[in-house]
């Protein structure tokens, strides 16, 4: 008698909808994430008449960027490995990868939610307001970078088993963007300038502002999306070579 | 293997770097019977279990389940077992009936809501569709586990310790949970420390120790064969040879990390 596999798609439905439904169980943590960019969004009213508004909607949205890739991905991730949740759907007959793209599609679906909470609060609040290709391209550039800093939690959750440590780690990167890539973007000094403009966060934060504007889009901007997908590439493969499904 | 033979286990060795957990076992697990794996701890039974499941991949060695061999066809393999691993965790905010409805659909098992409240009835967890599987009792969550392991009606079903920390009341009744799975033909594989356990359920058992299957039989055809010697009736208390005593002249008195 032939044992029967389940369907691909019966699969990834399965898990996407328990996925969700973990994600929307955990609305303090969303509403976490959310915080910061909203108090920039903010606290920065008075530089989207002096610098731009594309300036503080870009640098709202990748805050919200990195805190779903390092503390929502990576916590999560840590946290089901360390609980046995992975090696219990691993005995099912389904393949590793499904349960991955189910919880990378969760996190997709939240950065969208993330750039489009900013969209609204920058519209109504800031008065910020983008032209239909420069919101698409926004969009577009938000999944870039998110799939960055979802490759760095990877690389992360891939290196340190213990979900206490994780959390530690992401929290101490976090703050490393916050106080040196945002902040450090108004320390005048040519040389720290143009290392936070290539870093990991000033080349996510340049290819939102100059997706925001797409007729100002110039070499940088391409310059700044090939240097992302390439740190997002090293973070991916290095994170999935180093990760382990269980913590034993 | 004889067409009897729902689990084949031939040669199987498991290395954790230089240590080797599992050295050149073999066993098979027939239709209609409970096996069970003994063995102190750090034995090798969860390392054995865990090669079975796919969690591991062994060094060396063969694993047949219901004719799939587990390398070439695991998907296969694993859609024919069901599992109930040791520490059994799931996702803490979703509900009861939630997580049956995600490993019914993982395992392609099409159940209404409906159906699956009857099943939680059948536990006598009804009224807990709607709890957290953290806000169930010890005996509560082992039930909803051997439900979900069973939700497909798998060959063969591993269970990992399956009674630890039940109290007897919990245990008697996993037990014939376990019993009636072998009375619908299909065959179960555990692993247990409780010697108590393996006379009353197993048909036939493994002792396993240092990564090797040191004895293989019957409970009671293992005492027969073990009651004359020496080291048994050295080790055995008030007179009767149990399982026990044959089990600690086999595997020793050292206490194991």
């Amino acid at each position: 008698m032939e044992t029967s596999i389940p369907k691909i798609s019966t699969v990834l439905k399965t898990l996407l909808r328990a996925d969700f439904t973990t994600q929307w169980r955990n609305r303090r943590a969303v509403i976490l994430t959310l915080i910061v960019p909203v108090i920039i969004l903010a606290l920065w009213k008075p530089l989207v008449r002096e610098i731009s508004g594309p300036f503080v909607l870009s640098n709202s949205i990748t805050l919200g960027l990195i805190a779903t890739g390092l503390m929502g991905y990576s916590n999560a991730i840590a946290r089901d490995r360390d609980k046995g949740i992975f090696q219990r759907l691993r005995v099912a007959p389904i393949s590793s990868w499904s349960i991955m793209t189910s919880r990378l599609l969760v996190q997709m679906a939240m950065i969208l939610m993330i750039t489009t909470a900013v969209f609204v609060v920058g519209n109504s609040y800031d008065q910020v307001t983008l032209t239909p290709a420069g919101y698409a391209v926004t969009y577009l550039s938000a999944l870039v970078g998110g799939a960055l800093y979802l490759g760095l939690g990877q690389m992360i959750v891939g290196r340190i088993q213990n979900p206490e440590t994780v959390n530690s780690t992401v929290r101490l990167v976090y703050f490393l963007f916050v106080m040196g890539g945002m902040l450090g973007q108004f320390y005048h000094n040519a040389e720290f300038q143009n290392a936070v403009k290539w870093s990991p966060y000033g080349t996510v934060r340049t290819i939102l502002a100059s997706g925001m504007e797409p007729a100002k889009w110039n070499n940088d901007s391409s310059m700044a999306l090939l240097v992302t997908l390439g740190y997002a590439l090293v973070c991916a493969v290095l994170g999935i070579k180093w990760f382990k499904w269980n913590t034993k | 293997m004889t067409a009897d033979n729902i689990l084949t286990v031939d040669g199987l060795s498991v290395s954790y770097g230089k240590f080797n957990a599992v050295q050149n076992v073999s066993f098979s697990v027939r239709k209609g019977e409970i096996f069970g794996l003994l063995g102190p701890n750090g034995a090798g039974k969860t390392s054995t279990l865990s090669a079975v499941e796919g969690l591991l991949k062994p060094q060396a060695g063969t694993i047949v389940v219901d004719g799939n061999d587990a390398a070439s066809k695991p998907l296969h393999a694993r859609a024919s077992l069901g599992v109930q691993l040791q520490s059994t965790s799931f996702q803490n905010e979703l509900f009861v009936i939630e997580v049956l409805q995600l490993y019914a659909g993982i395992y392609g098992v099409p159940a209404s809501k409906n159906d699956l409240m009857a099943t939680l009835r059948e536990i006598n967890l009804e009224d807990s569709a709607m709890k957290k599987f953290g806000e169930l009792s010890g005996g509560q969550q082992q039930r909803v586990s051997l439900v979900i392991a069973t939700i497909h009606n798998p060959r063969l079903v591993l269970l990992d310790e399956p009674t630890t920390g039940l109290d007897p009341q919990s245990r008697r009744q996993l037990w014939e949970r376990i019993e009636a799975i072998r009375e619908r033909g299909h065959a179960v594989l555990l692993t247990t420390h409780s010697m108590e356990e393996a006379e009353s359920v197993c048909d036939r058992i493994a002792i396993i120790d240092h990564g090797r299957v040191i004895a293989i039989d019957t409970p009671q055809g293992m005492i027969d064969k073990h009651k004359s010697d020496p080291e048994v009736i050295a080790v055995s208390r008030r007179g009767r040879i149990t399982l026990e005593d044959v089990f600690i002249a086999l595997t020793g008195k050292a206490i194991r990390s």
